[in-house]
C-alpha cells in the first residue's frame, strides 16, 4: 500500500501541512526538534488510530489551538480509500473521532485500513526489555490484522483491569464475583492466545532466516510463543484461585505471556552479546513486515524513527536490504546516509517540509 | 433551552413548579425500583403480568427501553448499576441483596439478565448467574445479534463475530 497524499492542520508543531510523498523510501532529514518524528507520527495515526509516542493525547494538538486534523488518501489492495482522524480538546480531555471515505467510523473499523510497521529507537529494547514490550509488538501488529483480535484485547484488558481492582480490595472480597471475571476472560483469553500462536509460528520461521543470513553463521535463533496459561484458560483459572487471592493480584491469562529467543538453545536476553541482540530485533522487524504482507496481500508502509542513527552502517545496510520489496518507507535522520540508492529526500525545518 | 430562554417569565416559571411537582411524586418502587408514582409500581402491582419472569437490568430508564417493545409481560428488577470494582462499585452498592430476596420470596422460573453487552454488563450478568444457582432459578441473557433491517455486509466484524458465536439451529 502507498501514501499518495497527507494533510495536517493543528497537529504537533504543524499548522498546516499538504504532503505529496513519494513511492518508494522516503528520507525525512533535518536537525532535531523540527517535526520529523511529528510527522512520522501522523503517518501511523492513519493507520493505527493511536500514537506510538505520546503520553497524552492533548499533546497531539498544536499548542494554543483547539483540534487537531490527519488526512490522508492511500492506494490500497481494494483501491482508493480516504482516511482522517479528527482529535478535539473538550473540558473532559480529548476526544478522538475517525471517518472512512468520508463517513464517521468507529475505532475498531478504523484501525487497520492502512497498516504500518512502525520502528523507533524504544523497540531496540524488544529483546533485552520485559515481557510487557513483546506482547505489545504482537498486539500491535495483530490489531492491525484483525478487528476481531482488537476487540477481544480491549474486552480481555479491561475486565483483567476489573479483576484486578477486586484482588487489590478496591470492594469488598467477593468470590463469587472473582469466578464471574474468570468465566469472562475464558473466551478472549482463548482467542488472543491462539491468534499469538498463529502468528508467532509464522514470525519465528521469517526471523530465523533473515537472523540466520545476517549473521553468516550457523548459529539457530527460536522464536518461540510462551503463553500463560499454557493450556486450558478455563482450568488453569480455576486452579490458580487460592493463590490469586491469596496474592492480591492476577497470575493467570496473556497479559502476563511472553515471546521466547533463543540462540542455539540459550537465552538471547541473558546471554546474548549486543550485537545478536540488535540483530534480531532487526530481524524481528523485518519479519512482521513480512508476515503483515503474506497475510494481506498488501506491504504494509515502513516508518522507520532514528533508528539508522542507532545501527552501524552494517546493520543498517542489511535491514534496508532486507525490506527493499517495500512499496513505501519512510525513514527521519538527522544526517543523510551515503548509501540511500533511489530516495525522495525531503528536508524539514520549523514545521516546513521541501524536497531536496 | 434557547427557546426557553425566549419564553415569558410565566411560562418559565410554571415549568419550574411541575419539575418540583414531578420531583415530588415521583419515587422508586419498593419492590423492583423501577420509578413509579405509586408504590409498588403498576408492572409490580398488575395480575395480568407474568410474575414468574424477572428481567433485570442496570438502569430505570432501561426498563422504559423494554416498555417499548411490548415483547415482555414479566416483571423487573433495577440494579442501579452495573458491577465495576475500578470505579469502586460491588455487588453490596447496588440492589444485588434485594433481588436474591425476591427470587426466593417470589419464586419465578426464569431471570432474564438485560444489562449491556460490555465487559461490565456481562461480568454482572456472570455473577448474578452464579448468585441464582444454588436457588435453581432458571438465569438467561439476552442474545447478541445483527441489527434487524441492516445489511449482513454493513454490520461491523465484531457484532458479526459475536452473531456467528451466537448462532442457534433453526
Ligand atoms: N502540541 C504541540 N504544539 C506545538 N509544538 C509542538 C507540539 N508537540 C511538539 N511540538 C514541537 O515539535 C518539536 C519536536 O518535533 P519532532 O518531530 O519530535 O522533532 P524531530 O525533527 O527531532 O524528530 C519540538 O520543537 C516541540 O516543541
Ligand atoms: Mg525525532
Ligand atoms: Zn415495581
Amino acid at each position: 500500500m502507498r501514501l499518495e497524499h497527507v494533510r495536517l492542520a493543528d497537529f504537533r508543531n504543524y499548522e498546516s501541512l499538504d504532503f505529496p510523498p513519494a513511492s518508494g523510501l522516503n528520507v525525512f532529514v533535518g536537525p532535531n526538534a523540527q517535526g520529523k518524528s511529528n510527522l512520522l507520527e501522523a503517518l501511523a495515526m492513519l493507520a493505527t488510530g493511536k500514537s506510538f509516542r505520546a503520553h497524552r493525547e492533548s499533546e497531539l494538538i498544536r499548542s494554543g489551538t483547539e483540534r487537531a486534523e490527519i488526512g490522508g488518501e492511500a492506494r490500497i489492495a481494494a483501491g482508493e480509500i480516504r482516511l482522517r482522524c479528527t482529535i478535539v480538546r473538550t473540558p473532559a480531555g480529548t476526544r478522538k473521532s475517525f471517518e472512512v471515505n468520508g463517513g464517521s467510523v468507529g475505532f475498531a473499523r478504523f484501525l487497520g485500513r492502512a497498516r504500518v510497521v512502525t520502528f523507533v529507537p524504544a523497540d531496540l529494547q524488544l529483546v533485552s526489555g520485559g515481557p510487557a514490550l513483546r506482547r505489545s509488538f504482537l498486539n500491535g501488529a495483530l490489531a492491525q490484522l484483525s478487528p476481531v483480535y482488537y476487540r477481544d484485547l480491549a474486552l480481555y484488558q479491561k475486565v483483567v483491569g476489573q479483576k484486578s481492582a477486586l484482588l487489590r480490595g478496591a470492594i469488598a472480597p467477593d468470590r463469587d464475583l472473582l469466578l464471574a471475571y474468570n468465566d469472562e476472560l475464558v473466551r478472549p483469553a482463548t482467542a488472543l492466545i491462539a491468534a499469538r500462536r498463529a502468528f508467532v509460528d509464522e514470525l519465528a520461521a521469517a526471523t530465523a532466516a533473515i537472523y540466520g543470513r545476517w549473521r553468516g553463521t550457523r548459529e539457530r535463533l527460536g522464536v518461540t510463543y510462551a503463553p500463560n496459561p499454557d493450556g486450558d484458560v478455563g482450568e488453569a483459572l480455576a486452579a490458580a484461585v487460592e493463590s490469586e487471592l491469596r496474592r492480591r493480584s492476577t497470575l493467570v491469562g496473556p497479559h502476563r505471556d511472553d515471546l521466547r529467543l533463543l540462540v542455539d538453545g540459550t537465552s538471547l536476553a541473558a546471554f546474548g552479546s549486543q550485537g545478536q541482540q540488535r540483530t534480531a530485533v532487526l530481524a524481528l522487524k523485518v519479519a512482521e513486515y513480512d508476515v503483515m504482507r503474506a497475510r494481506t496481500g498488501d506491504a504494509p508502509i515502513l516508518l522507520l524513527d532514528d533508528v539508522l542513527s542507532e545501527l552501524d552502517a552494517e546493520r543498517a545496510g542489511g535491514f534496508l536490504g532486507a525490506v527493499e520489496g517495500f512499496e513505501q518507507a519512510f525513514l527521519t535522520t538527522t544526517e543523510l546516509p551515503r548509501d540511500l540508492g533511489a530516495a525522495a529526500t525531503w528536508s524539514i525545518h520549523a514545521a516546513t517540509v521541501t524536497r531536496c | 433551552m434557547f427557546h426557553l430562554l425566549n419564553r415569558p417569565r410565566a411560562d418559565a416559571d410554571a415549568l419550574a413548579d411541575a419539575i418540583v411537582a414531578l420531583k415530588e411524586r415521583v419515587r422508586l418502587c419498593s419492590r423492583c425500583f423501577a420509578i413509579t408514582e405509586d408504590d409498588p409500581c403498576t408492572t409490580c402491582s398488575d395480575v395480568r403480568r407474568n410474575a414468574a419472569m424477572i428481567c433485570v437490568v442496570a438502569e430505570a430508564k432501561d426498563v422504559f427501553a423494554i416498555e417499548r417493545t411490548s415483547a415482555y409481560d414479566g416483571r423487573y428488577h433495577v440494579l442501579g448499576g452495573l458491577i465495576s470494582p475500578m470505579d469502586g462499585i460491588g455487588p453490596s452498592q447496588l440492589r444485588v441483596r434485594e433481588l436474591v430476596d425476591r427470587v426466593s420470596a417470589e419464586s419465578p422460573t426464569e431471570i432474564i439478565v438485560a444489562t449491556n453487552p460490555n465487559a461490565e454488563g456481562e461480568a454482572t450478568a456472570l455473577y448474578l448467574s452464579r448468585l441464582l444457582a444454588p436457588s435453581g432459578v432458571n438465569v438467561t441473557r439476552l442474545a447478541y445479534g445483527l441489527p434487524i433491517g441492516g445489511d449482513l455486509d454493513y454490520a461491523d466484524e465484531n457484532t458479526l463475530a459475536r452473531a456467528i458465536e451466537g448462532r442457534r439451529t433453526l
